[in-house]
């Protein structure tokens, strides 16, 4: 394959793709779990024979739970909606990391009003768990009015609990590949910004335009050696570090 | 399947549940003797917890006062603590604990400290100076539906329980729900509770198996909850005060019992516990 002759070096090609993601937003790696998440509070929903389930994520900044999947009654609706960490049967799980199970809430006038206005739809009974990582909570899972059964009971919610594990460690990796990104973008854009006077073609000592894919390949040795584990990941950036001090030579 | 089950409630369904007994002095413990004709006057406990709805009408004015405890980095120890004399529930969780205590002991003064909030990164801090706010103003009983299950914690939570004990103040604290390490539910101190499946509020059990030392009612539990309403709950949060509540008639009856001395007592009273009064 034949370079041709207008093709801009690989550094400014580099520069280009990753001001795009930036700009974009877009992640690098495949850091969207929300079809997983999607099909967990789907297969909880019908396994507890519940009319609706959602998961929450904590945004601790803004102080507030993120609606991030929903099933069921009100689901279009409760997708990106945000709640108060000082409200609601969900905040009071994500604050004390406690799960909890209600039944007759629309006995709670203001829970009814605040709750119908918000969705649509006011559950009779709601069964709600956190999702833990490293001793955190990151979000609350809730599965909503048992079809069978006025409430949940105990066992609904060790059964919730092993659905709440999954989640967690799905949000959990999806929020480390998100990181990964930041990370391996920080120092590709490092690696051949223009002020740093870097030749990526020069470093890598290639003339050779198909060995530019070397850098993508790179990126997905870096996602596999990061799905081994937080050791595996730090070392990786390590490697990928060293290799840009071998090119600003 | 019994390691999908949360914290330790596996140990109080009937099928597992241990028959003890007690012997020599402790035989002669009865409930009569423990709690009979107490209603708790002269006993403040402290919920600890989301805020207690002062006004809740099933609280018949119960409620003597209370704190807010918020996170503020810019103090010490981490938090900002303000009056609340007439405390209002963010959630209807602290309302819910108030309200059985309550039932229990109706003549005990509740305050209520409310450390939750939209500060999740502070939580534990003002956990923690929820904790020593009650120590430190004549508390006599806490209630605690919450722990932290972080390691750094643990000093913390530990040297609090410590100082709590000393100064004759009981501790009672729900388990988690879900299995992991949970403080200060897990000190020697503390009074920790997981949830049975009986309704009858003087039905309590004690396992002999710790961590987990009692389990009282804590499924479907007709509660007290925000602006005035009820609900149906379930989890050990709503075990916890009904012990809380006993131990307090107790207390009131017998205030110069120290912590370890009522746990004994709640011991010799417990539902699966007959006593052994020949021989030994």
């Amino acid at each position: 394959m034949n370079e041709p002759a207008d093709t801009p070096n690989l550094a400014e090609q580099l520069q280009k793709l990753v001001l795009a993601i930036q700009a974009s937003g877009r992640a690098l790696f495949p850091s969207s779990n929300d079809e997983l998440l999607q099909t967990i509070v789907e297969a909880a929903a019908r396994i507890f024979g519940a009319a609706a389930a959602s998961i929450a994520l904590v945004d601790d900044r803004a102080g507030e739970l993120v609606f991030r999947v929903a099933y069921g009654a009100g689901s279009e609706t409760v997708v990106g909606m945000r709640i108060p960490l000082d409200q609601g049967i969900a905040g009071y799980v994500a604050n004390t990391g406690q799960p909890i199970a209600i039944a007759n809430v629309q006995n709670d006038p203001r829970f009814a009003r605040d709750t119908a206005q918000r969705t649509g739809y006011v559950p009779r009974s709601i069964l709600a768990m956190p999702l833990i990582t490293n001793d955190r909570v990151i979000g609350v899972i809730e599965v909503l009015d048992k079809i069978t059964s006025p409430s949940f009971g105990m066992q609904d919610m060790e059964l919730l609990g092993l659905f709440a594990r999954q989640a967690a460690i799905a949000i959990h990796q999806s929020q480390n590949l998100d990181a990964l990104d930041d990370a391996f973008i920080q120092r590709l854009h490092a690696l051949v910004s223009p002020e740093a006077g870097v030749d990526i073609q020069r470093a890598m000592r290639r003339d050779d335009a198909s060995r530019r894919n070397e850098v993508l390949q790179l990126a997905a040795l870096f996602q596999s050696i990061s799905a081994l584990g937080e050791a595996e990941r730090r070392a990786c950036l390590k490697i990928l570090e060293a290799f840009g001090e071998y090119a600003r030579r | 399947m019994s390691e999908l089950r949360p914290a330790w409630s596996n140990q109080f369904t009937a099928d597992v549940l241990r028959a003890l007994r007690a012997f020599g002095p402790l035989a002669s413990i009865t409930r009569e003797w423990a709690w009979g004709g107490a209603t708790g006057k002269g006993v403040r406990v402290a919920v600890i917890d989301s805020g207690v709805e002062f006004d809740h009408p099933w609280l018949d004015d119960c409620v003597k006062g209370g704190v807010i405890v918020e996170s503020d980095g810019r103090r010490k120890e981490g938090v900002k603590i303000s009056d609340d004399p007439q405390p209002r529930d963010l959630f209807g969780h602290g309302t819910a604990c108030a309200g059985i205590i309550h039932k229990l002991a109706p003549d005990a003064e509740i305050y209520s400290v409310r450390v939750l909030g939209r500060d999740l990164t502070g939580r534990a801090l003002q956990f923690a100076g929820g904790l020593r706010w009650a120590i430190q103003n004549g508390m006599h009983v806490m209630n605690l539906s919450l722990s932290t299950s972080k390691q750094e914690y643990y000093a913390l939570f530990h040297e609090i329980a410590d100082e709590a004990y000393f100064k004759n103040i009981l501790l009672v604290s729900a388990v988690n729900n879900i299995p992991a390490p949970s403080y200060p539910s897990l000190y020697a101190s503390v009074i920790s509770v997981a949830a049975h499946e009986g309704h009858d509020p003087f039905t309590y059990y004690y396992n002999p198996e710790p961590p987990v030392e009692f389990g009282a009612p804590g499924i479907d539990v007709e509660v007290a909850w925000a602006n005035s309403s009820m609900t149906t709950s379930t989890g050990n949060s709503f075990a916890a005060p009904h012990i809380t509540g006993i131990a307090t008639l107790i207390r009131s009856k017998h205030p110069e019992l120290t912590p370890f001395q009522i746990k004994t007592v709640l011991y010799a009273c417990a539902s699966n516990v007959t006593h052994q009064t020949n021989g030994n």
